[in-house]
Parts: C-alpha cells; sequence; structure tokens
C-alpha cells in the first residue's frame, strides 16, 4: 500500500471520494442521531420518577370513598400492609424502598392534600429537602409540617405559624417549592410518615374503604438496578394483584405515546436500514468508483503490481474513506444532536401518581413534567459508529478490491 | 538476431478468443539489444501478440520463453513480478496515473518493491532528468503536452532497468515533431544502452529505424 498514491488518489478525485464519504456520512448521521434520541426519550422518561428519588413506583388502587369528610385515601392509593412492604423489599433488583403515606383531608373550611415522607431516607419524597425555600426540611420524631409554597401564599401561610390539619395542629417549620421538584405526590403539605399514618389510622373513612394499621403505607418509592427495572416491575405486578399501579420508566415511554413512536424496536430497524443504506450507498459509489479506474488498475498490473499489492491499495483507500464519513456522520450528529436539545418535551404525568380532588381548583388539569430533551451522544455510540465505519470500509474495499484485482491488463489496455 | 543471444523466443503461439483465431503459430526470436517492430494492418493481431509475448495475456497454446523463463507456466503473481523486472511498457495513450505527479508515475512500479522513499524519488528523478523533464517533475499528466506524457510513460518503462521494452504504437497519439523525438530516445535506448526494443507500429516509415521488421497479416507472421 502506497501512502503518497492513497493521499493522491483522495485529494485528486474530488467528486468521487465526496460522494462516497457524503453518502456514507449521512447514513452514519442517522444511525447516531436515532439512538441518541431514543436514548434521550427513555432517559427523558427516568426522569418524573428520579425526580422524586426512585426508579418504580407502586401504589393500590381501590374504592371512592363515600364520605368526602376528615382524611380519605384518594382511590388510586388504597393501603400497602406492612408485610408486603418486607416482601417488595427482599425482591431481586430492590436496593432501597421510600414509604409515603399520601392522604386527602376535608376539614370544614380547607381541603389538603397530605403527604407523609420518611424525613431521613435517601429513596422518595425526602429528596424534596433540597427543594426548601424557606425554613428547614422535617426532623425526624418531630410532629411538625412543610407547606407547598404557592399554597402558603395563597392561604398566607407563614413559616413559624400552625396549621391544623384532621383537628391536629402542626407548627409549620419550611415552605417547599415543588414546582422545583418531583410532579408525582405533589402534595399542599408534607408531614413526617408516622403522623401521616396516624391520620389515616385514625381515620373512620380510611378504615371503610381499606383497612390501615399505623405501620402500613399507600404510595412506595423503590430504588432499583438499572438493568432489572422491567423484571422487578412484571414481578410487583404479581405480588400485588390486578390493581397495583407500577409507574416505571417503561410506562412513561408508554405515556409519550406517538412522539416516542421510536421505542427500541423502532429504534432497532430504523438503525439496520440507516446501516444497510450506509453501506449500499457506500458500495454502490465505490463501486462506480472502481469500475471508472479499471484502466488504472490495468496499467497497475502491467508495470508489476501483482493481485494482493491492488487489494491492499483499494482496501486502503476504502478505509479512509468510510473512517473520515464515519468522523463527518459523527461531527452531523453532534451538530444535530445539539440542535435537538434544545427541544422540549412534555411527559404527561397520570393522575393516578398525583391524585388531586377534581372538584378543587386545577384538580382536573393534567400534570406534566416538561424538560429539556436530554439528547448527547455518548462515546460508546460515537466509538461504534467510527468502528463500523471502518469496518463498512474494510468489507467493502476488500470485496470490491479483490474483484477488480481479478481483471486482466491486456483487456482493458487493448481499447485505445 | 543480435550475436549476444535471444531475450526472447515464442514457440508455435497461438491465441483464440472463442472460435476467433487471433494469433496462428507464431514463432519469433528476439535477440538481446535488437530493436524489432511488429507491422501489419489494424486487426492483424499486433498488440495481442505483444501482449503474449509480454506476459499479460496467456496463450492458447504454444510458448513464451523472457529471458530464459517460460512465462506461459508462470502463475499470475509470478508473471507481474516477472513483468515489474524484465519488461517495460509503452503505450500509444501513455496511460499515466492521473492522480500521480510525473516523478511518482515514474516511481508506479517501484511502489509495491520495499525499499525508502528517496530512494525511489531519486530513481524517478534521474530518469525524468535523463528525458529533460526535470522541471515537470512535480506535474501532474494533466499539465503535460503529449510528447512529455510519453517521456514519462518511457521513464516509467525504464525505472526498474528491464532487459526488453515493449511498445504499442508509442507516437500514435503525437504530432511528427513529437513522433522524432520520441523515436529519437527508442533509438538511443538501444543503440547506447543495449536495450531490447519490441515496437508495433502499422507506419512503415517508423519501421526503416529499426534493426528488423516483422509483418503481421491475419494472425500469422508473414515476414
Amino acid at each position: 500500500m502506497n501512502l503518497r498514491y492513497l493521499r493522491n488518489e483522495l485529494y485528486y478525485q474530488k467528486r468521487r471520494t465526496l460522494a462516497a464519504v457524503i453518502g456514507l456520512s449521512i447514513g452514519i448521521a442517522l444511525l447516531v442521531i436515532l439512538n441518541a434520541l431514543s436514548m434521550a426519550y427513555r432517559s427523558a422518561a427516568r426522569v418524573p420518577l428520579q425526580e422524586i428519588g426512585a426508579d418504580v413506583t407502586v401504589q393500590r388502587s381501590g374504592n371512592v370513598p363515600k364520605d368526602l369528610t376528615g382524611a380519605v385515601f384518594p382511590c388510586s392509593a388504597v393501603t400497602i400492609r406492612n408485610e408486603e412492604v418486607k416482601r417488595i423489599e427482599t425482591l431481586p433488583g430492590v436496593r432501597g424502598v421510600g414509604k409515603a403515606v399520601l392522604l386527602w383531608v376535608f376539614d370544614p373550611n380547607r381541603a389538603w392534600i397530605v403527604l407523609g415522607v420518611e424525613e431521613q431516607n435517601p429513596v422518595g419524597p425526602s429528596i424534596l429537602s433540597n427543594s426548601v425555600v424557606q425554613g428547614r426540611f422535617l426532623k425526624e420524631g418531630k410532629p411538625e409540617a412543610l407547606v407547598e409554597v404557592s399554597y402558603a401564599r395563597q392561604y398566607g401561610i407563614k413559616v413559624g405559624g400552625t396549621i391544623s390539619v384532621a383537628k391536629r395542629d402542626y407548627p409549620v417549620v419550611g415552605l417547599v417549592d415543588a414546582s422545583r421538584a418531583a410532579k408525582i405526590a405533589v402534595a399542599n403539605v408534607y408531614l413526617p410518615l408516622s403522623e401521616a399514618q396516624s391520620l389515616a389510622a385514625s381515620s373512620p373513612q380510611v378504615q371503610a374503604v381499606s383497612p390501615f394499621t399505623p405501620v402500613d403505607v399507600n404510595l412506595l418509592f423503590i430504588k432499583a438496578d438499572e438493568g432489572r427495572i422491567a423484571e422487578l416491575s412484571s414481578a410487583l405486578r404479581t405480588m400485588m394483584g390486578k390493581d397495583a399501579t407500577i409507574g416505571t420508566p417503561e410506562s412513561f415511554l408508554k405515556l409519550l405515546g406517538s412522539l416516542f413512536a421510536l421505542s427500541d424496536k423502532f429504534t432497532l430497524a430504523a438503525s439496520l436500514i440507516a446501516i444497510l443504506v450506509a453501506v449500499l450507498i457506500a458500495f454502490k459509489t465505490m463501486a462506480g468508483n472502481i469500475v471508472e479506474r479499471e484502466r488504472e488498475i490495468g496499467v497497475l498490473k502491467a508495470v508489476g503490481w501483482n493481485n494482493r499489492n491492488v487489494v491492499t491499495q483499494i482496501l486502503a483507500e476504502s478505509v479512509v474513506e468510510c473512517f473520515m464519513a464515519g468522523i463527518l456522520g459523527l461531527l452531523i450528529a453532534l451538530v444535530a444532536a445539539y440542535g435537538l436539545s434544545f427541544l422540549k418535551i412534555h411527559i404527561p404525568i397520570p393522575w393516578e401518581m398525583s391524585p388531586r380532588p377534581h372538584f378543587l381548583p386545577g384538580g382536573g388539569d393534567q400534570l406534566f413534567n416538561t424538560l429539556r430533551l436530554p439528547v448527547h451522544v455518548p462515546w460508546t455510540l460515537a466509538s461504534f459508529a467510527v468502528v463500523l465505519s471502518v469496518v463498512v470500509g474494510g468489507v467493502t474495499g476488500a470485496l470490491l478490491g479483490r474483484n477488480i484485482s481479478r481483471i486482466k491488463p491486456s483487456e482493458v489496455l487493448r481499447h485505445e | 538476431m543480435n550475436s549476444n543471444g535471444t531475450i526472447l523466443r515464442s514457440t508455435d503461439l497461438n491465441k483464440k478468443y472463442g472460435e476467433l483465431e487471433v494469433v496462428k503459430s507464431v514463432s519469433l526470436s528476439i535477440g538481446k539489444g535488437e530493436f524489432v517492430c511488429l507491422t501489419g494492418k489494424s486487426g492483424s493481431g499486433k498488440t495481442t501478440l505483444l501482449s503474449l509475448l509480454s506476459g499479460l495475456e496467456q496463450p492458447t497454446s504454444g510458448h513464451v520463453e523472457l529471458d530464459g523463463k517460460d512465462i506461459c507456466s508462470a502463475t499470475e503473481d509470478e508473471l507481474a513480478l516477472f513483468r515489474r523486472e524484465n519488461v517495460g511498457f509503452i503505450f500509444q495513450s501513455f496511460n499515466l496515473i492521473p492522480t500521480l505527479s510525473a516523478w511518482e508515475n515514474v516511481a508506479l512500479p517501484l511502489f509495491p518493491v520495499k525499499m525508502k522513499g528517496h530512494e525511489r524519488k531519486r530513481r524517478a528523478t534521474e530518469l525524468l532528468e535523463r528525458m529533460d523533464l526535470g522541471q515537470r517533475m512535480d506535474h501532474l499528466p494533466s499539465a503535460l503536452s503529449g510528447g512529455e506524457k510519453q517521456r514519462v510513460a518511457i521513464a516509467r518503462a525504464l525505472v526498474t532497468h528491464p532487459k526488453i521494452l515493449f511498445a504499442d504504437e508509442p507516437t500514435g497519439n503525437l504530432d511528427s515533431a513529437t513522433e522524432d523525438a520520441i523515436m529519437e530516445i527508442l533509438n538511443r535506448l538501444h543503440t547506447k544502452e543495449g536495450l531490447a526494443v519490441l515496437m508495433v507500429t502499422h507506419e512503415a516509415e517508423l519501421a526503416k529505424s529499426a534493426d528488423r521488421v516483422i509483418r503481421m497479416h491475419d494472425g500469422e507472421v508473414i515476414s
């Protein structure tokens, strides 16, 4: 293989080189961007749960409360028994479990959405401690309350004041900006878990719909091994029964609906088509180029190049061209990924995951988690694209080189 | 024949394309340092015979011995090596590689040879200077005149120090003044450097400068 010849061939035959490089680079760019988009949507679908410090949520649907007075359970979140929680903690893939109790409290003058949270557990709603805008987060073992900032503003609740929830008084120790945090399990008031459990256990309306003891919960947040989420979801569904609502990144992906037609199968199929198109373009362009060079190859053989010399030269040219195409395709994909990263997507939050009484103001509105599409090209995908280009170049060059090296110089040099 | 011995010998050489007999029972020999012209009308089989004698093509039957080696029994790779080491070619349409400069075209047969790049360039440069192309070494073929291109092609044919030069209508694409210059170079290579030359031409005038003329008609050597 002669580098000078290779360089000159690529440099002086710009039309040929550009046709091959651009053709393949488009295919490579398509492959990279499709996969980057797929990963971006997948990553975006994890955000709603990640914001609440979990990978999976578990709740169970039940009956609608008959009497909307005092503390009641939303029909989408009824009792999960403590024994069930213990069994869930032992399931394969579970790394941590956060417990919560979600209540609607209808007091004579006000309705509250109350979420009882574990103050110290890093899994689940205690992640809200990062969104405290005034005062402090809940301290363990203290009967105190944290109020959502816009709710507090609406009703003139201040840090240092006291609120009365289901006839129990709680000092307000902080305000939390829920708009900066999760859209799942949003509440007006956050209490220590034990307080919410106690409110639920002492409520006849709760007990009438779903028997509840002070150690039970109605919402679970699970941190899980990423690769085992599907398996865990299936195990949870089996264990919890048909009334269970299991929230996973996959379920959010489905909620993206037609926008996220880029499911695994689609991405795989589109990637295969992109690769195939890229290979065909590369092969066709290079085959055309080679045919144009029959006479040149005849000269090489006449002056003493053997078949191996010819194949090596063509192979090297093809590999370098395809490598350049891979780099160009990658650059195109990076630019496209940068452009696409400005797109905003709105992930709908299912009502069951953030239930609000529909008769309250805004209660029937669909909640969305809006975020910029996290498109980026990971180095593994970038490396794969470049390696794939080189492999395409190698295979194409070897096939075409082998074919063209068989020509007889006398045949192509005969016709002057 | 030259008294120094034979460089090329063919025995009962035949070439058929299907039913068409292009070369019929050609037996000839060319001595070392001899200048032989192969003439005949268009389609008489001159170029095919040249291809057979130079190892570019295999005969249907018969034998060719080049410098004592039977090239008809050689493999393709052996033939390639043999051509590189023993044979130089000059074609009517020059057949230079358009993307290589003059000196790179001259060095083309040396590209597969393991040698330092500067040594290749030195040999190519030396030959181009002998062809009075010292100032045109870095030019692409597209920037050279017809005569210059053919001189580059001659330099390429000589770069591996061949024993015999095969020239197929080397002046066919040139004007008469350039034709004379090319013929002068070929004659000089033959007379001063003792190189055997087998030149195909259909111009009787050019054939006059040869030691011997072989005439072909319908694939047969007639004189």
